[in-house]
């Protein structure tokens, strides 16, 4: 079992998720962060007083697979997050130990 | 025959049952209370250790306190009760209680007892106010009732004037403390019914100051006392008998006592209280709408009793002490504002109009009395009222001046607003069942415009920055005020742009003013969904949001109403997310603006234009749907540039450019030549697969062919399709020009295909000749690179002297530094050039390394200067 985590642009946002849905990943969570990479944040200058903007506001979105689908999930996210510039974004894969669903009490793959 | 307790748990039962069968909704407290008191009576004539304590003469009372004593028993209400002795509490008692009070406890109520001796009762009065209030609230059950009478004539005679004063300024600071914990109940998603501001302890706390300070005994005695109108009282016992029935709907549902009408039990309590979906509005939305109207009439009835009756409760007002002058005719008394007399409104309406414009400009309320007289002569807002211009004028002064937003609370309050815009009634009260906007929408307006009022109080300064730069702020305000004033259905930004539009013509507002606040009621969600929606890093993306926008003002404007709007709309629809793509999209848009051509309405007006000749000229060349994905590539420059006709051409170029493709002709191109007699050139049209270098060899084979670039126009659409338009002089040979084309064409395919080394042959050629003569430069050639221009190009900008060969020197140059031109504007005056490249580094990003810009100069300058 893994998770998937990936930082995108937020108009990506829709086409991620629809795509992950074909896929037939059944839940995933969606954050409104902010941050920094090789975009970095910029310098606005407005009737001369400066306005530093130091983050850039983007989208993580996380889901957690059985292996198998795991590589299919990262090539969609990265074709459908793709517009070829900086700031498109990352993506992480992490192992996860086990799941539980609270209502049921289901583990591992069940739970997911 | 039954136990009391056995009594009690099947009355309660049969009741409840009743109650969810939606029988008993009005008098559910009552009976409640009823079957309770029964209970209690039952006891005590049953209860052994009762008796004997009548026989030893150490008689008891048993007294209601709470809600309880005021007869408010919802399903899982406490009930508090006390049983009272004269002074010395006996031994027995303890047996007393277990009779009484172990049967509640097992049949699972939630009870607050306690036993006591009048002194201890009254002492612990004047030590507790909580104590206080619920013994204010006492009642009589059974038992002695002269130790009920006892208590009750001194609670007021000892105990209620020594801690009058201190109760009503408890009382307002547990109204604080209640606005900083529940919140204003009056417009929040889910409201606490009894602890809200607007919930039942606001009806408490008018009970609790009448009888500290007017001797009233039960809760009518607000309406006999004078206290309130009749009309008050009625609409206040309508609004509780409302609010007491969903709080039991809410007990009975979440099966305890709960007072927070959470969203999950939103929809079914609307059900059960027989709300029905209707077009656009759902039940829920009704339901919570109503919750809403009635929470707020009660906060505003206990805010205005409380300013009326205890002046000395509250702080002071907001205006400066002293600056009581008013315009005549009216008056101002304890801070408050008055109608010279209920006669002069019947002379002169508009009276009821000025009131608030007096409030708005001394930042001063109205009295209750006034309020009271507005909301009686409503009726004289007619027709005639709403279309006068002195009240035109006299809202829209109300609207700019600095307390505006408090004079249009107390407008919607009293009614006033409907009646003067009836546009407004259908809004008011409505509400969005979602976690996402928080207010119902005639509150989101008026805290929108309380937003834009209290702007210099903001942290981020750029926002007070940019409201000063505001020549004329009204129609931001005008436009806070009504922005979402079509939310009666689909689109409203547009229906309310309509209706606006409306409204301001019956107010004959200024023209250019009322464009203004139509444009910023249709697009007031265009920045925060272009922001949150679409890729910012399209340049064409913030051009047509620059066309839409038009000019700064407005885009300031709009930026104001943006954040406002999303402040007012709740946490989810603002925060520093979304205000940092906002603010990225606001700068974007502020720079195209600023430098023009592109943004102009003049300009979107012709890009649509032009597509809409090309959509009916291009005929059948491509499917509809490949078409307009081809018009959404076309950057905004090329489609401002380019005649109607020779897109069309160009259409046609790439459809055969792309047939090549699809047989795997990588390399493929069209080349077509056209001369313009005219002036005596050759405009030369270029279709190929942009990649980086493409320019520089199309400018080199022309070099190598004796044809001179005068000017040159490359877009790159957003397929990748390099688009070059070129000016050129004529071929040498006049007679035979389609030889030099199809030379040149044969050309490109070698240099393509790596056949032709181009750099050498165009060595070769630069050698001096008799021909060409290489003039020396004649001035120094000049290079700037631009990052300040444009949010998603770096321009280089090139001044030289002209000579064969240059551009191609130029761009090849670019080439080898690692630089994608996306756009070139070549222009050759006399045997001066002055070209703009507009260029990406490899990556597609701006070129902003200091080094990098540089080198770029550097080479520049080296080989534009070696001959």
């Amino acid at each position: 079992m893994k998770k998937v985590e990936a930082i995108i642009k937020p108009f990506k946002l829709d086409d991620v998720k629809e795509s992950l849905s074909v896929l037939g990943v059944k839940g995933l969570t969606v954050t409104e962060v902010k941050g920094f990479g090789r975009q970095r944040g910029h310098r606005e200058v407005y009737r001369g007083a400066e306005y530093q903007v130091d983050f850039v506001s983007k989208i993580k979105i996380e889901v957690v697979l059985e292996d198998e689908l795991v590589s299919d999930a990262v090539r969609v996210i990265q074709e459908k997050a793709k517009t070829g510039q900086i700031g498109d974004g990352k993506i992480f894969i992490l192992p996860v130990d086990n799941a539980i669903r609270i209502r049921t009490g289901e583990t591992g793959k069940d739970a997911i | 025959m039954t136990s009391p307790a056995d009594e009690l748990k099947h009355e309660r039962g049969e009741l409840i049952s009743l109650f969810s069968a939606g029988e008993v909704s009005e008098t559910f407290q009552e009976t409640c209370t009823e079957i309770v008191d029964h209970y209690f009576r039952r006891s005590v004539q049953e209860s052994d250790t009762g008796q004997r304590l009548f026989r030893d003469k150490n008689p008891f009372a048993l007294v209601a306190l709470g809600g309880y004593g005021r007869r408010d028993l919802c399903i899982h209400s406490d009930i508090d009760v006390l049983i009272l002795f004269d002074s010395k509490v006996p031994s027995s008692a303890k047996k007393l209680a277990e009779d009484f009070f172990y049967p509640l406890w097992n049949l699972g109520l939630d009870l607050g007892h306690a036993i006591r001796g009048i002194k201890d009762c009254l002492s612990l009065a004047s030590e507790n106010l909580e104590g206080l209030t619920s013994l204010m609230d006492a009642r009589f059950i059974c038992g002695d009732s002269p130790l009920y009478l006892a208590l009750m004539e001194r609670l007021e005679k000892k105990i209620l004037p020594k801690k009058g004063l201190t109760l009503s300024r408890w009382l307002e600071e547990q109204n604080e403390m209640r606005l900083a914990v529940f919140g204003d109940a009056s417009c929040l998603l889910e409201p606490n019914l009894k602890e809200g501001i607007g919930g039942l302890r606001d009806y408490h706390h008018l009970l609790w100051l009448g009888k500290a300070f007017f001797h009233l005994r039960t809760p009518k005695d607000l309406e006999t006392s004078g206290l309130l109108s009749h009309k008050e009282y009625a609409d206040l016992e309508s609004h509780l008998n409302f609010i007491h029935l969903v709080r039991n709907h809410l007990h009975r549902e979440s099966a305890r006592k709960n007072d927070r009408l959470t969203f999950d039990h939103q929809e079914s309590i609307a059900q059960a209280l027989a709300f029905k979906d209707q077009d656009s509005l759902l039940a829920v939305e009704q339901f919570l709408g109503q919750i809403h109207a009635s929470m707020a009439s009660i906060k505003s009835l206990r805010h205005s009793f409380v300013f009326t009756h205890f002046p000395g409760s509250r702080k002071n007002g907001t205006g400066a002490p002293g600056s009581e002058s008013l315009s005549a005719p009216f008056f101002m008394d304890q801070g408050e504002i008055h109608f010279p007399s209920a006669t002069a409104i019947l002379r002169d309406p508009l009276l009821l109009l000025d009131i608030f414009v007096e409030g708005a400009k001394a930042g001063r309320p109205l009295s209750l009395e006034s309020k009271r007289l507005v909301r009686e002569f409503l009726y004289l807002v007619d027709e005639p009222f709403r279309a006068s211009e002195r009240a035109a004028r006299g809202f829209l002064s109300a609207l700019s001046a600095p307390n505006a937003s408090e004079a249009l609370d107390q407008m919607l309050e009293t009614g006033f607003l409907c009646a003067f815009i009836p546009e407004f009634e259908p809004i008011q009260d409505r509400v969005q069942f979602d976690n996402y906007h928080l207010f119902p929408v005639g509150r989101h307006l008026l805290q929108t415009v309380r937003h834009l009022k209290a702007l210099h109080q903001e942290r981020d300064i750029l926002l007070a920055d940019i409201f000063l730069d505001l020549p004329d702020p009204e129609p931001l305000f005008v436009a806070a005020l009504f922005h979402d004033i079509g939310k009666t259905g689909k689109d409203h930004a547009a229906k309310g742009a309509a209706l606006v539009r409306k409204i301001l013509k019956r107010f004959g507002y200024d023209r250019k003013r009322m464009e203004d606040v139509c444009f910023l009621v249709h697009r007031h969600l265009l920045l925060a969904e272009t922001a949150s929606r679409r890729d910012l890093n399209d340049e064409k993306i913030v051009v047509q949001c620059a066309g839409t926008v038009g000019t700064m003002e407005r885009l300031k404007m709009l930026y104001l109403l943006s954040w406002a709007d999303g402040k007012a709309t709740g946490p989810r629809a603002w925060n520093d997310w979304i205000a940092n793509l906002v603010l990225e999209l606001f700068f974007k848009i502020l720079h195209i603006l600023e430098k023009g051509e592109l943004a102009t309405p003049d300009a979107s007006k012709r890009m649509k234009l032009s597509l809409q000749q090309v959509r009916s000229r291009s005929g059948d060349q491509l499917s509809t749907v490949d078409q307009e994905a081809l018009f959404d590539g076309m950057p905004p420059n090329y489609l401002i540039e380019t005649s109607p006709r020779a897109i069309v051409r160009h259409i046609a170029l790439y459809k055969t450019l792309r047939d090549a493709g699809s047989k795997g002709l990588k390399s493929a191109f069209c080349l077509e030549a056209e001369a313009a007699p005219s002036s005596g050139t050759y405009e030369v049209t270029f279709l190929a697969r942009d990649r980086a270098g493409l320019f520089s060899d199309v400018a080199g084979i022309m070099a190598l062919n004796n044809i001179n670039i005068l000017s040159a126009r490359i877009y790159t659409w957003r397929d990748g399709t390099a688009v070059d338009i070129f000016t050129v002089t004529p071929p040498l040979d006049p007679l035979h020009p389609e030889e030099i084309w199809e030379r040149i064409k044969g050309d490109l395919a070698e240099t393509f295909e790596g056949r032709l080394p181009l750099p050498e042959r165009l060595q070769q050629k630069a050698e001096p000749s008799i021909l060409f003569r290489m003039k020396s430069p004649g001035r120094q050639p000049q290079v700037h690179v631009d990052n300040e221009a444009s949010d998603f190009f770096t321009l280089i900008e090139v001044f030289a002297d002209d000579r064969i060969g240059l551009l191609y020197r130029i761009t090849h140059a670019l080439f080898t530094l690692g630089v994608d031109i996306r756009i070139a504007k070549i222009a050759t005056k006399g045997d001066q050039v002055a070209d703009v490249f507009y260029v990406l580094d490899l990556e597609g990003q701006k070129v902003m390394e200091q080094e990098k810009v540089e080198k770029i100069r550097d080479v520049l300058l080296k080989d534009l200067s070696a001959t």
